[in-house]
């Protein structure tokens, strides 16, 4: 199964790059959500996935009595998840803002800043 | 226990939660800027001292055990990073009392200011992987979040790339934390440093380095990943700008410190070959990138990237004297490039542009401004005896003690075309006559004595610091010289956090 | 020593105020000085004349073997009183020159500044502290030739000087790091005594070249000769002070004292010779180009300049001794001509020689001391000067065979030189008397005071150099040629130099007779003259702002994609010449898969790829919910019921949040060429590819053991949780979640600021806008938000409270609440949520943050790490209270905090924008 995720992780991020690179500021910020989801995900797979085996210690127990799945990485993930939601919330309200201010969609006519 | 440790971040931290609270109030959000900063300048050098006079403090938090829980670690450096941004915070909170506008006080400035310094401050201080990343976040948000208030249209478009070119490197650094945890299963530096030392596969181990060395070269604005500051650093409030300059890319920089020497040096022939060649295009194009600026803030973000080169070629080096060098460099730059973006905003006050064309006479009507200018630009480019010059002198001799002709020669170089920079500046802004027609200047405010008083103070005492280090830099280059012996000792590192179990008695 | 000279700083510094408290006897104080220094070094002159040398020893900074220990042998001693003889009476001079200009106490900073910097460069022992000095030279001259600092021509010779010395500056601070490794020291005395090893060092050569470029740039020699004239926009002392007497010379003393070290060697003989001839003539012949009398000077200068280069590269004790006598005689005639061109400036307020004619019936004084000043500087007897061209044309006779041949370039220099002693000294003075728009007389003695000190000591010692006698042999000691046996005598009897001499006599005055034809001639010249070498810098300039903006347009070009590409690539090349080059391919599949999830990740595919291609926006909106949901669902199936619940209400409320903010935002439009797209499809498959690769090989890699057993195995005992994941965020990692809740404040302050806080325009009031009811605000909605309110808030408690123990915890349970303070919301608007919540969420967020922040606080009492856990059961409810559970709670009502501002801001923005 992780090779499988292997590959389709590698496809999320191959969209998610596409996406980031058309001129539209809204296909930029939805690029930039397939981009931390597949972060999430690849963060939950490399450390090796187990089926049915919730990290949870039954009650009146010290420790589970069978191997369960690795709890870090989710913890992991579930901060980064949080934390993609806080910085893609910033994000959307950003391109919206961007476009308000500038009355375009397109990047291409947000290069005043530069040069 | 050695609170120290924690203090420089939760000071700021919970400063920042006060002034959300207070959010109503802007008098007590003044109070709080200016306390915070000051709490987190006295903790941190009372951290500095602990660490010159006992060596490296370890707190483990929640009292778990490394590499169970999540360790905070002071070494030499990460005190001295800190306590610079305690001196950075408190200059730039006096300033913003003069300089912020009061809708950007009533929309979170202060907050987000606080926020900002309490991420970077973590950021030197954990010592555990992913909290390093939840650090960055923070920062990283805080910045975003300043960097948009105001929501003109530049700072807009500045933002977009600032923020897509970040989360970039966020999620790289993600990615390779999560390949990292995959193969050591850990996330305490320390203990992925001894993890990977017994680890096989040394060829994986170069991938997950340049995985980390492009997230931080990219936070770093290392070339040619360096897009983003130029794009953005001359948008937002002159406080914002300096606070950046100052800071940011500082903790790219650090960051790159840490893990190249205490978790990827162990084929420095390949990674630190390529730090190396990295460093000095970093320089040449920062400087030239500035070259071709006419606008006093550009010019200045554009030497940031030119600046960083030094530092990282003094880590790339990798001998003793470099990263020696290094450090130095890091904290005058950091001194330095905050006080000339603060000086900018104090010309800009007075003369309402940053446009070289639409400047000039300063020095006839502000002298003591120009002298300000002048102790900041020159120690920029590396005269004597300021402490630009020492840093520049330390590196340029690791160069030449490592036999690195090639990128001295160009360290050499691009110390020449910034001191062009800087003369352009101060013939621009500060000799020429100021120009007559004044069409697309918004014409100044009236600029008051107390508000000038603000303003200058924290100028003053930054140019004072750079000019103490250049009359009298043995007492900062034995302290570099200590950090850098602690850094080349990675094992002093581990043992420190790995050592001591039980917490940090 | 080094009191007087740091002591001169603060002087410096002090000059305003000193000029608000004496104003025009300023200077006069000032100058006290140097002259005191000039008198103490006077008193020094036995001691040094009997071969002694005075060693000061002074720590700076000894870890960087950088010390401030000054040394006072011959050599140190004849620059150092030339600097402060000079400097006292330049102060004076300027005095006058400058009386009542606005910027005389700027002035006056800048140049004793200069004066200081000068004699530390000329005292140092210490290379750095040398180097120190040498660039401190460098900018004052900068602030000094920009003095006239709104005159653009001022300004640009200012920056052409100040980079082309500093330039050489930075090859000459290489120069002297590789001169330490070589010698291993920084101090000099050392190092003059290890010549022998210095010449055998591989880093001989590029130590050389280094140093020679410092100090050629420094003394105006060919190439870098164009600054020096340009240099003239300073004010007249100025010139007569740093740009003949003293700072160009500094390159000079430093060839001189590091000549006993390096020395010797081809490539020094032939560097210094060639350079030194080449720059002579071509000083003098360019300066009888010009009219202007400081042009002419300079010039004249430059030519000084390259003889004493000269003499140093023949290195013989006679042209050593030469070198002594020239460099003294040049100063004081030097300093003197452009003292008097000053006065004639000052008088007549003209710098064209051609302008001024008759002046010896006004200025008689001036005049003759003009003249004696020029026969010095023609090399005629009976002054100093004659005796150092003498000894020079001996010194070339004598010299080994091909440098006899420099003999030629350094008549022509003596000939053209001595028109331009005619040009300077008796055009302005004799023949018809012209307007001029001053009308001239005799300037005050303060300015006259200096050039009658230094023609004096000229004359003087022009008659009787037998007084140099001890100092030249203590500076030839210094400089490599000890007991050399020096007699000074104005005098030789007829020979071959005095011919030479009468030769260029003769010579110099046809030039001088002819000399206004000439000019005309060599003005069908001029068409050569712009590509010399200051045309070179001019290009070097403009090719480099050419570069820069090339640069910019080529990197930084505003793009955003083409920034985003760079990036992807730079990562792509070096993780994937690592991956490839040093790791190599190893990878096994290992493929054991369930239909049921290979569909969910064959939809989640789909979901992510469809994104890309759809043409409507809502629909890409859904399909980026479908491929979320597909992970929420992967997350079930992978044992993260946890993991589960978060990405689905996260999902959901993206989503929401994608469509509230896209909804007013243009359809989507294909903008980019098939070519921009398949660019960008290489790029992004190669970096998906990428990721796959190091997945898959980290996966089949080796792998160590967890530290994840250790919180699986201690969870339940040690922290008390059977919520392994909420353990390790609440507890284990407390600190990954305090920041992450910051995080989240973050982006809710952020958003409500980008939201209604606009710096131009229209302000939106934090209040602003009505707070009734959205327009889609249905019976059916109101009644289920009222009803589902607090079932949501009971439900989201429950959530909170068992969150250590089973799916669940603040942040979750803070997700459940604000759904419903959503649908309130938006059924009844914001004042009727005010009013239900009483605070406004900012306030909820602040308290919250607060609340997690005291959490660690317990900890602080009993001395243990901040964080660490205290547990507390409740009596009644048998209820177990704790630190962790205050965290969360503190997550909770951050959390809660955080959707309703952003929640609150985006609806209220919506509002404006409709009204």
């Amino acid at each position: 199964m992780e090779s499988l995720m292997a590959v389709s992780i590698g496809v999320l991020f191959a969209t998610a790059i596409y996406m980031m690179l058309r001129r539209s500021i809204v296909k930029l910020v939805i690029g930039l959500m397939l981009l931390s989801n597949a972060a999430n995900l690849l963060i939950f797979t490399t450390a090796g996935m187990r089926r049915g085996a919730p990290p949870l210690v039954p009650e009146g127990l010290g420790a589970p009595t069978s191997a369960v799945a690795d709890p870090l990485p989710q913890a992991l993930v579930l901060t980064a998840i949080v934390i993609a939601f806080g910085v893609l919330s910033f994000a959307v309200v950003l391109v919206r803002r961007a476009w308000e201010v500038v009355r375009a969609d397109d990047l291409d006519q947000m290069k005043d800043t530069d040069t | 226990m050695t609170p120290q440790i924690a203090l420089p971040i939760l000071i700021p931290l919970f400063a920042g939660a006060l002034s959300l609270v207070c959010w109503r109030s802007r008098t007590m959000q003044r109070l709080i800027a200016v306390g915070g900063t000051a709490g987190l300048l006295i903790t941190s050098c009372w951290l500095l001292m602990t660490v010159n006079r006992e060596g490296i403090q370890v707190m483990q938090v929640g009292g778990w055990s490394a590499p169970f829980g999540i360790s905070l670690v002071a070494d030499l450096l990460g005190a001295i990073m800190v306590v610079l941004t305690g001196v950075i915070g408190l200059a730039v909170a006096l300033f913003s009392l003069a300089s912020i506008g009061r809708g950007h006080q009533d929309y979170g400035y202060f907050p987000l200011m606080h926020l900002l310094l309490a991420g970077v401050a973590g950021a030197f201080l954990t010592g555990d992987i992913f909290n390093l990343y939840v650090w960055f976040e923070v920062m990283l948000v805080a910045s975003f979040a300043l960097l948009i208030l105001g929501s003109e249209k530049p700072q807009m478009e500045g933002a977009i790339k600032y923020v897509t070119l970040n989360l970039v490197s966020s999620v790289l650094f993600l990615v390779a934390v999560g390949l990292l945890y995959g193969m050591v299963g850990t996330l305490n530096m320390a203990d992925i440093a001894r993890r990977l030392a017994s680890l096989e596969d040394t060829g994986m181990v170069d991938v997950l380095a340049m995985m980390f060395m492009v997230a931080f070269g990219i936070k770093a604005a290392a070339f040619p990943l360096f897009f983003w500051l130029p794009a953005s650093y001359h948008t937002p409030p002159v406080a914002v700008s300096a606070l950046f300059a100052g800071l940011l890319t500082k903790v790219g920089v650090y960051a790159l410190f840490r893990v190249f020497t205490l978790i990827f040096h162990h084929s420095p022939g390949y990674t630190h070959e390529i730090l190396q060649w990295g460093a000095a295009l970093t320089m040449l194009s920062g400087v030239l990138g500035a070259a071709a600026q006419f606008e006093f803030r550009r010019i200045l973000s554009f030497h940031i990237v030119s600046q960083i080169g030094y530092m990282i070629l003094g880590l790339a080096l990798f001998t003793p004297l470099a990263i020696l060098g290094g450090v130095f460099y890091i904290v005058h730059h950091i001194i330095v490039k905050t006080n000339l973006f603060l000086i900018s905003g104090i010309v800009q006050r007075l003369r309402g542009s940053y446009r070289l064309e639409a400047l000039g006479g300063v020095y006839r009507d502000h002298p003591w401004l120009a002298v300000l200018f002048l102790v900041s630009a020159l120690s920029l480019a590396g005269m004597p005896p300021l402490s630009g010059f020492f840093a520049k002198f330390i590196v340029i001799r690791a160069g030449l003690e490592a036999e690195a002709y090639g990128v001295t020669a160009i360290a050499l170089l691009v110390g020449l075309l910034t001191l062009y920079s800087m003369t352009k500046i101060w013939n621009e802004a500060f000799w020429k006559a100021p120009p007559d027609d004044e069409a697309d200047r918004v014409p100044p405010r009236q600029v008051g004595q107390r508000e000038l008083w603000l303003m200058g103070a924290p100028v003053v005492g930054l140019a004072i610091c750079t000019l103490v280090i250049g009359l009298q830099p043995d007492a900062l280059y034995a302290l570099a010289e200590a950090s850098a012996a602690q850094l080349l000792a990675p094992e002093r590192y581990i043992e420190a956090v790995l050592g001591t179990p039980g917490g940090g008695v | 020593m080094q009191l007087a000279v740091l002591g001169g700083f603060v002087l410096a510094g002090m000059a305003p105020l000193l000029h608000r408290w004496f104003a025009a006897r300023t200077p006069l104080l000032m100058a006290a000085l140097p002259a005191g220094i000039a008198a103490w070094l006077l008193a020094q002159w036995p001691m040094v004349v009997a071969g002694g040398a005075l060693r000061l020893e002074w720590a700076w900074a000894p870890g960087l073997d950088i010390s401030l220990t000054f040394l006072l042998d011959g050599l140190s001693l004849m620059f150092a009183l030339l600097i402060s003889v000079i400097g006292a009476v330049v102060l004076v001079y300027s005095g006058e020159y400058l009386r009542g200009h606005r910027d005389l106490p700027r002035f006056l900073v800048v140049i004793t500044a200069f004066m200081m910097s000068m004699l530390g460069l000329v005292l140092s022992d210490n290379l750095v502290a040398l180097f120190v000095f040498w660039e401190l030279t460098s900018i004052t001259s900068y602030l000094l030739i920009g003095f006239n600092h709104t005159d653009s021509a001022a300004r640009k010779a200012a920056q052409q000087g100040l980079l082309v010395t500093v330039g050489g500056g930075l090859a000459l601070l290489a120069g002297f790091v590789m001169l330490a490794q070589a010698g291993d020291s920084w101090s000099l005395q050392a190092l003059v005594e290890r010549g022998d090893v210095l010449r055998q060092h591989e880093l001989y050569t590029p130590l050389l070249i280094c140093i020679l470029l410092g100090a050629f740039t420094k003394s105006a020699q060919f190439p870098f000769h164009f600054w020096l004239p340009n240099a003239m926009a300073a004010p007249t002392p100025v010139s007569a002070y740093l740009h003949s007497a003293t700072m160009v010379k500094a390159g000079i003393y430093l060839l001189a004292r590091l000549h006993p070290a390096l020395s010797g060697s081809e490539a020094w003989v032939f560097t210094l010779s060639l350079v030194g001839a080449l720059t002579m003539v071509t000083g003098a012949f360019l300066a009888i180009r010009h009219t202007g009398i400081k042009t002419l000077l300079a010039y004249s200068t430059v030519m000084a300049l390259g003889t004493l280069t000269l003499l140093l590269g023949i290195g013989t004790p006679g042209a050593l001794s030469a070198f002594v006598i020239f460099l003294l005689a040049h100063a004081f005639y030097k300093g003197t001509l452009f003292l008097v061109a000053g006065i004639l400036d000052h008088e007549t307020g003209t710098k064209d020689v051609t302008a001024m004619g008759g002046l010896r019936r006004v200025m008689p004084l001036t005049a003759a001391l003009a003249m004696l000043a020029a026969l010095s500087l023609a090399g005629l007897p009976p002054l100093l000067g004659f005796v150092g061209k003498e000894l020079m044309f001996v010194s070339l006779l004598e010299a080994s065979s091909w440098q006899k041949s420099l003999l030629v370039p350094a008549f022509v220099a003596a000939f053209l030189t001595l028109s331009v002693a005619a040009i300077v000294a008796l055009r302005p003075f004799f023949g018809a008397r012209q307007e001029t728009p001053r009308t001239p007389r005799e300037p005050p003695l303060a300015m006259l005071a200096g050039p009658l000190l230094l023609t004096s000591l000229s004359l003087l010692l022009g008659l009787a150099p037998g007084g140099l006698d001890g100092l030249t042999r203590a500076v030839l000691a210094d400089i490599g040629a000890s007991g050399a046996d020096v007699k000074l005598a104005l005098w030789h009897g007829i020979n071959l130099p005095l011919g030479l001499s009468l030769a260029s006599l003769v010579l110099g005055g046809l030039v001088y007779r002819y000399w206004d034809g000439l000019r005309g001639m060599l003005r069908r010249l001029d068409p050569l003259m712009t590509r010399g070498p200051e045309a070179g810098y001019d290009a070097l300039m403009a090719g480099l702002v050419a570069l820069a903006a090339w640069q910019t347009r080529f990197l930084q070009n505003g793009y955003i994609r083409n920034y985003l590409v760079m990036t992807l690539l730079v990562m792509l090349g070096l993780v994937g010449h690592a991956f490839f080059f040093r790791h190599g391919l190893a990878i096994e599949l290992g493929v054991s898969v369930y239909i049921h999830e290979a569909v969910v990740a064959g939809l989640m595919v789909a979901g992510a790829v469809s994104a890309c291609v759809m043409r409507a926006r809502l629909a890409a909106v859904a399909a980026v919910g479908v491929m979320g949901f597909c992970i929420a669902l992967t997350f079930v199936l992978f044992s993260a019921p946890d993991l589960a619940i978060t990405q689905l209400l996260v999902e959901t409320l993206t989503v929401v949040l994608l469509a509230l903010v896209l909804f007013r935002l243009p359809r989507f439009a294909t903008l980019s060429t098939p070519i921009e797209r398949l660019r960008d499809l290489v790029v992004a498959t190669l970096t998906g590819g990428m990721i796959t690769l190091l997945m898959l090989s980290v996966l089949s890699g080796e792998r160590l053991p967890r530290i994840s057993d250790w919180m699986v195995a201690n969870s339940q005992p040690q922290a008390h949780g059977h919520n392994i994941v909420n353990v390790i965020l609440v507890d284990f990692r407390a600190l990954d979640t305090l920041g992450e809740i910051f995080v989240l404040a973050l982006a809710a302050v952020g958003v409500h600021a980008m939201l209604r806080f606009h710096a131009r325009g229209n302000p939106a009031g934090d209040d602003g806008g009505s707070g009734g009811p959205m327009k889609s605000g249905t019976l059916i909605l109101s009644v289920a938000a009222r009803l589902l309110l607090p079932l949501q808030l009971l439900f989201s408690v429950f959530l909170l409270l068992r969150g250590h123990d089973e799916p669940g915890g603040g942040f979750i349970a803070a997700l459940a609440a604000s759904g419903g303070f959503a649908l309130y919301l938006f059924a009844f608007g914001r004042d009727a949520l005010r009013q239900v919540l009483r605070v406004s969420p900012r306030d909820l967020v602040g308290v919250g943050l607060l609340l997690g922040m005291l959490s660690t606080l317990p900890a602080w009492w009993s001395g243990e790490p901040f964080f660490t856990a205290h547990w507390w059961t409740i009596p009644v409810i048998d209820f177990k209270a704790s630190t962790p559970l205050i965290f969360d709670i503190g997550v909770y009502l951050a959390v809660v905090g955080v959707v309703l501002t952003a929640i609150t801001a985006l609806v209220d923005n919506d509002r404006h924008d409709e009204g």
